[in-house]
């Protein structure tokens, strides 16, 4: 494994393309910047209709561009959070309870400049973390065979459903219409087609494409067309005024930073948890390990830096699941899947296995991102202030633009754009009628190879599959009797978790 | 109202009928139709020869398996359904928004038809233009450069350095490739590195 991690070295510092990567990286991260500055616009929709530009340059471009996308898009909430008290994004809430504060007694550049450089640290220490963290997770999984590997993709798929909502049975009840749908095309052992209902366009199966822009870029939409054009903000009122940020000041938050850290570097492991709760679960922690949680609320840079540092240092521990497991643990990650499976690149052991450096060399971009991530975000900060003004009717259109043209260049086929139409349709129902579409994506991605990897069980079982599993296979067994408490414990902790800090984004 | 530990949601006391019941019944009818839709659905090996095809595990096991869960999920979100006391956001819905929801679908549709017959960049400028215009645009200067100036940029993007393509006419002829691909952008193409 290390010298797969020497290997990422050496593929990232390739002289004929480490510049472009930088640069796509640096475009990622302004492009997430500034749909995460945008109210109403969320980092999930910004990687939707941007993740077609990742599928058709090298992973290595790509994967590194969608993560700037991923990083800046949490960053970028808290801009208009602390200027005009609208969070861009949800995971930017908790920083509305201080940044305006600031804002009010001319503090608006501390507070976002202490934004900035808590969000940086949280996002570059949990980098750190995951890529200590992902080697030895790796080496444990390339010891799983095919049952434990169904095992686990089982597990982690009802665990993933069953706390992604509020209701449990809804999220199961998205995950199997997921899994239906992944059968649709030919089944993964026999290659016999399946559920084609005649139309020659889904014999493949349904193109992933359209139906994740679909899923998770056009109900957005919808929901921000629901009201017209509404008031735009005075860009008067969007001023950065006051002193920068001193040394000392930052020291000064620098525990609390770090506490945000490990909080945010936990959640992030945990799957179908997320921003939203990291966040305010830093700020409560910081208020509750203040000497003075009377000024929390009142235009406290703690808990600005609090709120930050936890969002951002989710990031990179989702990866973790994703990278060693093939599990993806929230929507984010899921979009992510899509461009690594657009590669050939199918998450899980085998990946890192056969393409150990490359992963690597993801990752090490990643750290070095936020090093890009200091600078744009420190001098585009102004720019980014003024982007809560843009109008909503001319940026909604635009985004459709990106999301048809995305989908367009996939297969060249306008039956991929009737599917982006129906999957959006169907995503806004589902938003509307609170149902979780991230289990249908999930159980859409990963039902190929559970359904492979429960088929060579099957094979290998020589017909008595129970037996096999709880006598030859105790590992399996364990994880198969385990799953039910395991899922209990996640879905009660998720439960409790909503109540305390809510999760919508 | 009640906290319920087994659902984790706001209850009412018992037996309303309410959307979730309905979706319930709705997911019920699904599952059935997809367990019996399943032998006229799944090919069948035209020979025997003893392949992976011939596994144990044949190729309607798995759907089988998924179809009584989801049958089963069904009832059982049935039953929870009556102690459920959700929301449904369709309700909260006023005039205007739906008239904008089903606007914006129509705007969609239409959208598709314009790419395929007017091109990518013709088909886009008028969806943006009316679509921003409808949506409250009253400066029609920024919306008309604003709706030819990015589908433009998109499609350049799209076809010069990412090598792709859309429906082109009339932007793709009076851009010559000559100047639009330049020795840097080739490095983006997936078949020009490594």
């Amino acid at each position: 494994m290390f010298e797969s991690f020497l290997g990422g070295f050496a593929i990232l510092f390739n002289p004929e393309t480490v510049v472009m990567t930088f640069v796509l990286m640096s475009a990622g991260l302004f492009l997430g910047m500034f749909v995460g500055a945008l109210p109403g616009f969320t980092t999930l929709m910004a990687l939707a209709i941007l993740l077609p530009i990742s599928f058709f340059i090298h992973p290595l471009l790509g994967i590194p561009f969608l993560l700037g996308v991923y990083k800046g898009g949490i960053y970028g909430g808290s801009i208009p959070a602390i200027l005009v008290s609208m969070p861009g994004t949800g995971a930017a809430v908790a920083t509305t309870f201080d940044g305006p504060a600031l804002t009010k007694k001319g503090e608006a550049r501390k507070a976002l400049e202490m934004a900035l450089f808590a969000s940086v640290f949280g996002d570059l220490s949990s980098d750190l973390i995951t890529i200590a963290l992902i080697g030895p997770i790796a080496a444990v999984a390339l010891l799983l065979g095919p049952p434990e590997l169904a095992a686990i993709l089982m597990m982690a798929l009802i665990v993933i459903a069953g706390t992604s909502s509020g209701v449990f049975v809804k999220g199961l009840l998205m995950l199997a219409v997921g899994l239906f749908l992944g059968m649709i095309g030919q089944d993964p052992i026999g290659a016999l087609s399946r559920f084609s209902f005649g139309i020659t366009e889904i014999e493949a199966g349904i193109p992933i494409l359209p139906m994740l822009i679909g899923l998770f870029a056009l109900p957005e939409i919808f929901v921000a067309i629901e009201k017209k054009a509404t008031g735009i903000i005075d860009a008067a009122n969007l001023k950065i005024t006051g002193a920068r940020l001193k040394w000392v000041e930052f020291k000064s938050c620098l525990r609390t930073i770090i506490r945000s850290t490990a909080i945010g570097t936990t959640i992030g492991m945990v799957p179908g948890v997320g921003q939203v709760v990291a966040a305010f679960m830093g700020y409560a922690a910081a208020k509750s390990a203040s000497k003075t949680p009377e000024k929390f609320g009142q235009g406290e840079l703690e808990g600005v830096a609090a709120a930050e540092a936890a969002n951002n240092a989710v990031n990179g521990p989702t990866l973790v699941p994703l990278l060693t497991l093939g599990i993806p643990g929230d929507n984010l990650t899921v979009i992510l899947v899509g461009a690594f499976i657009a590669h050939g690149l199918r998450p899980g052991p085998q990946l890192m296995e056969e393409q150990g450096p490359l992963v690597f060399a993801i990752l090490i971009a990643m750290v070095l991102a936020n090093i890009l991530f200091i600078f744009i975000g420190y001098l585009c900060i102004p720019l980014f202030a003024k982007v809560v003004t843009i109008r909503k009717s001319i940026l909604l259109p635009l985004t459709l633009v990106f999301a048809f043209a995305g989908t367009w260049v996939f297969r060249s086929n306008p039956y991929d754009l009737a599917i982006l139409v129906i999957f959006g349709a169907l995503g806004y129902l589902a938003k509307k009628l609170q149902f979780d579409v991230t289990p249908l994506a999930m159980g859409f991605i990963l039902g190929a190879p559970l359904e492979y990897a429960f088929g060579q069980t099957v094979i290998l079982s020589g017909g008595q599959i129970f037996s096999y599993v709880f006598v030859e296979r105790p590992i399996t067994g364990a994880i198969i009797v385990l799953t039910p408490f395991i899922t209990y414990l996640m879905w009660r902790r998720s439960m409790r978790l909503r109540r305390e800090f809510g999760a919508e984004d | 109202m009640a906290s319920d530990s087994a659902t984790g949601e706001e209850t009412a006391p018992g037996g309303r009928y309410n959307f979730n019941t309905v979706a319930a019944v709705v997911f019920i009818v699904l599952a059935a139709a997809l367990f019996f839709i399943i032998p006229g659905q799944i090919d069948t090996p035209l020979i025997n020869l003893g392949g992976a095809g011939q596994s144990n595990l044949e190729a309607e096991t798995f759907p089988q398996i998924i179809a009584v869960a989801f049958f089963l999920l069904g009832i059982w979100y049935l039953f929870v359904s009556f102690r459920l006391r959700q929301r449904n956001q369709l309700r909260d819905l006023n005039l205007e928004a739906i008239t904008n929801v089903l606007v914006t679908l129509v705007i969609m549709t239409a959208y598709v038809g314009l790419i395929i017959f007017l091109g990518f960049v013709v088909g886009s400028f008028i969806m943006v233009f009316v679509m921003s215009t409808y949506f409250g645009n009253r400066n029609f200067i920024l919306g008309f450069v604003v709706a030819l100036a990015v589908p433009t940029l998109v499609f350049v993007l799209f076809t010069k350095p990412l090598v792709t393509s859309l429906p082109p006419f009339p932007i793709d002829e009076v851009i010559p490739n000559s100047w639009v691909i330049y020795p840097p952008l080739k490095y983006l193409s997936n078949k020009s590195i490594f």
